[in-house]
């Protein structure tokens, strides 16, 4: 039998890095192929060559046994082959319905859309794989699940066979990941091959027929899921051990250095997306947030720092009410902010990383004064950021989008703990990074822990919270429901009480 | 009651709307001494200065919807004055239109290989097509017609009477001026109706007629097509028309240049129909006023009408309004019109919102009472006085495409 895919010496160049050097690639038809590597070995560029996207410099590609040559994602749709991107390719302002059809849209004629031949359509596909979603409604009002359920049906509405998924677990709960699972397991069944990336290892254990690992753009293995372990995976990998959060001893003083208290958040529309919440993080605690994206989550973080209008309740950092008072007032007292999407609230990066490293702290020497920058104060520091956080670069001239995910993300993270902070809150500080900055990161947040640092940590990846909290509370529809011992539970049951599940069944908290 | 206003189809609801807004330049009159606010002429002069407003505005829907910021819409709009002059007195007057719509999307294309294929600037890219257009088309009237600034006199397409409502005639018989019958009832408000529509339905030039048709044509196109599909994709999302196989750089090409063409024939409506032939400056910035109209519009064809047509009232009070008592009436529609900004604002707890309206409600109220006239800078600046506003008050509510002026490289996501 010819293969689905058959790559052979793919190399591509990028001016001073080699994203692939010289990968194979075979995927049997009807399998689950899982491409494993951490962040920077190459497995989206080798996806994007795949799919059109980039042209390979060098090596061939075969689909279903005949030789190809893409010049545009056209052609690798016209072969069969579709893609769910790590970065989710929607619009929002676009209706779903819009989106899906993009580019295989039915027509009348003088090319009218057909709108209901397209319904039509979608709902047969939607049906035939049991995945639901109300097709008129603005992308933008979409929570992240939903939004890649659109991607996927997007990729079938084409009547792809060959699927290939970026990294699709990354934004899940571990209910929602065994429902993609369980997709990718009908879509297997019906005759689809999928390429699947990703770097959890359970999940690729798990999921996977077979498995191609790379790493610094060379393939070191493909095998079979056959007897293969965790640990011997992860070695291929990295060439080390994955390192794990481990819960360590416990430094919570008495000291309560931010409270809550009755906050409510309310949205655009005047709905209550934050409810009554009330809490307490005290001097050297972690206090880490669970729940579904969407959860009013990101409207407590705001809260917090002072980008969002509180409709009731307060805010008092060490006794002192600072519901009033201004994002910068909140920081100069103390207050650091690792968020969420680096890209788009923590870093400019069209900057130098010395301008970087000074954001947020502008006002504070060493950085400046009042008015001024001070630019030597501002180099000298991020050189102490650089060195004591371990930021990969060739100087701190360079600007912020030369640097990998990882290397952005420890800058942020030196910035905001170089600067002595009370309390930190860190959205999600590891999502989308490699286990090595992973790892420091997390060091990082511990020593801080230990020097007395109040942390809220909201984050998606289950094991980090539950490997750095002092206590899990979790978020769901805008209110605690839930506070848990991390000790004590497991990323199962967190998951069941993030949806609701284990409310329901009468195991409240 | 405002749920069953929503439940309205578009058209009732928007002619609901402009019945509102005549009944308060009703009221206003009342207690004014002027008529000018709702006299046939006014109307007639509204309309004329909107068309090439809008015309310009909608090229800039085209552009924008695409990801292309124009700010070279002025210049298009020059160019289509240009080569709408030369087309009209060398070919007749249709030609002329299309040639002016040639020459709009010669500028047009200019503006895509630079922003598109070269990744300027959007906004020097603009500037600059607005620098050049009047130095060639300066240069071009001296070679052809041995005048830098002016052309001989053109032909235009011509207007026409809408039968029943305005006194046009069907198949040679005159029919009945319905309009013309109720204003001279002189009854308080439904008069002054029919005075502003029949300004709008007789000697309606078949440029403007065109450009309404435009409305619903281009609401059609941007929303129900294919073609307008994608070519949204390229002003909200470039990178996923892109990975769907959609050639984003052919899109922004042709909707620069259908732009651009949108912008010429309104440059060739200025010249064979307002001015009667080409002069340098006549254009008078109203490619300025059209992106002015896109953004009031909220990037919608039938905002950007609303826009130029409220823009061109303004304008066209002004140029008949020579002893400024209209414009100083309007001022009292403006306060008027902050009241109710500042109502809205107060409902919805908006404390900035509504002490902004209040102080300028109560500056219009109080200039209006201090002062007899006004001058007529404060017509040509109301237009830009209200896209700031507008800005500032519904900044929120705006939805401009997402990926506006951002540079676009294939590949790249």
């Amino acid at each position: 039998m010819t293969a689905a895919i058959e790559l052979t010496g793919i190399t591509k160049r990028f001016p001073g890095v080699i994203a692939n050097d010289n990968v194979n690639l075979t995927v049997e038809k009807g399998e689950i192929h899982a491409v494993c590597g951490e962040n920077g070995a190459g497995k989206s560029t080798l996806m994007k060559i795949l799919y059109g996207m980039q042209a390979p410099d060098e090596g061939t590609m075969k689909v279903n046994g005949e030789l190809v040559n893409f010049s545009s994602p056209t052609d690798a749709i016209d072969r069969g082959i579709g893609m769910v991107h790590q970065h989710f390719m929607l619009a929002d302002q676009l209706t779903v319905l819009e989106n899906i059809i993009l580019g295989a849209e039915p027509t009348v004629s003088g090319g009218r859309i057909n709108f209901k031949e397209a319904e039509a359509h979608l709902s047969q596909v939607a049906d035939e794989y049991g995945l639901t979603i109300d097709v008129n409604q603005m992308v933008e009002s979409l929570e992240v699940g939903e939004r890649q359920r659109v991607e996927i049906i997007k990729v079938l509405y084409r009547g792809a066979e060959i699927l290939i998924l970026d990294e699709p677990t990354a934004v899940l709960v571990p209910q929602e990941v065994e429902a993609l699972f369980e997709n990718m397991r009908e879509l297997k069944a019906s005759g689809a091959t999928i390429l699947f990336i990703d770097h959890k290892l359970d999940e690729v254990l798990e999921i996977s027929d077979s498995m191609t690992v790379l790493r610094h753009g060379k393939t070191v293995a493909t095998m079979k899921n056959d007897g293969v372990t965790a640990h011997e995976l992860a070695e291929l990998m990295v060439g080390s051990e994955l390192p794990t959060p481990d819960t360590s001893e416990s430094t919570v003083t008495d000291d309560v250095a931010l409270e809550l208290k009755d906050l409510t958040v309310l949205n655009e529309d005047g709905r209550q997306v934050v409810h009554d919440i009330n809490l307490r993080i005290h001097r050297g605690e972690i206090v880490g947030i669970a729940g579904v994206e969407g959860n009013g989550q990101g409207e407590l973080v705001d809260a917090i720092i002072g980008t969002a209008d509180i409709a009731s309740g307060t805010v008092s950092f060490h006794g002192r009410d600072i519901t009033r008072e201004s994002v910068r007032k909140r920081r100069e007292a103390g207050l650091a902010y690792v968020p969420e999407d680096r890209h788009h609230e923590g870093l400019l990066l069209s900057s130098p990383l010395w301008e970087n490293a000074a954001l947020g702290h502008q006002t504070q020497s060493p950085y400046g004064s009042n008015w001024w920058l001070d630019r030597d104060g501002a180099r000298a520091q991020t050189e102490l950021i650089r060195e004591q956080f371990d930021v990969r670069t060739p100087n701190i001239d360079v600007s912020a989008h030369a640097l990998s995910g990882g290397n952005q993300q420890k800058l942020i993270i030196g910035r905001e703990l170089t600067s002595d902070p009370e309390v930190l809150v860190a959205a999600h500080p590891t999502r989308g990074i490699d286990v090595g900055a992973q790892a420091a990161v997390w060091d990082d947040i511990r020593a801080a822990r230990r020097n007395g640092l109040a942390t809220l940590l909201i984050s998606a990846d289950l094991d980090e919270l539950i490997g750095l909290s002092d206590t899990i509370v979790v978020m769901l529809r805008g209110e605690f429901v839930a506070t848990l011992a991390p000790a004590d539970v497991t990323p199962r049951d967190l998951g069941a009480y993030m949806t609701g599940a284990a409310l329901q069944n009468g195991g409240a908290a | 009651m405002i749920a069953k206003l929503n439940d309205l189809p578009a058209w009732a609801r928007w002619a609901l709307y402009a019945a509102f807004g005549v009944l308060l330049l009703t009221i206003v009159q009342s207690i004014s001494d002027t008529e000018r606010l709702t006299q046939v002429a006014t109307a007639r002069e509204m309309l004329r200065f909107a068309v090439p407003i809008f015309l310009a505005g909608l090229g800039g829907l085209f552009s924008e919807r695409a990801g292309v910021v124009n700010i070279g819409l002025e210049g298009m709009l020059i160019l289509g004055m240009w080569f709408g002059a030369w087309g009209s007195i060398t070919y007749g007057a249709w030609w002329g239109l299309a040639i002016g719509i040639f020459g709009g999307m010669l500028g047009g294309l200019l503006h895509a290989i630079a922003t598109v294929t070269f990744q300027v600037d959007h906004i020097i890219s603009g500037v600059a097509i607005n620098i050049l257009a009047p130095a060639i088309t300066r240069y071009l009237s001296e070679e052809i017609w041995a005048s830098p600034t002016t052309s001989p006199r053109t032909s235009a397409v011509g207007d026409w009477d809408v039968p029943f409502l305005a006194g046009g005639t069907v198949f040679g018989w005159e029919s009945p001026d319905l309009l013309l019958t109720i204003s001279q009832w002189e009854i308080w408000y439904l008069s002054d109706l029919a005075q502003l529509s029949r300004g709008l339905l007789r000697g309606t030039s078949w440029v403007a007629i065109i450009a309404i048709a435009l409305v619903p044509f281009t609401v059609w196109l941007i929303w129900r097509t294919r073609f307008g599909l994608r070519l949204r994709i390229c002003g909200e999302k470039p990178a996923a028309g892109e990975a769907q196989g959609i050639n984003i750089i052919r899109y922004k090409y042709i909707a620069v240049i259908i732009s651009g063409g949108l912008a010429g024939l309104g440059g060739a409506f200025i010249s064979t129909e307002l001015s009667g032939l080409f002069q340098g400056g006549n254009s008078a910035g109203r490619g300025f006023i059209g992106l002015a109209a896109l953004i009031f519009g909220n990037w919608r064809p039938g905002g950007v009408l609303l826009g130029a047509l409220l823009f061109g009232y303004v304008f066209g009070l002004d140029l008949r309004d020579l002893d400024g008592t209209a414009s100083h009436a309007m001022l009292l529609v403006n306060a008027i019109a902050f009241a109710g900004v500042g109502l809205w604002a107060f409902t919805r707890r908006r404390k900035a919102d509504t002490i902004i309206a209040a102080i300028l409600g109560v500056g219009a109220l109080f200039w209006w009472i201090v002062a007899d006239t006004v001058p007529s800078w404060w017509s040509n600046t109301l237009p830009y006085v209200v896209v700031l506003l507008v800005l500032v008050f519904f900044a929120q509510r705006l939805r401009m495409p997402v990926s506006l002026g951002m540079p676009y490289r294939k590949g790249e996501t």
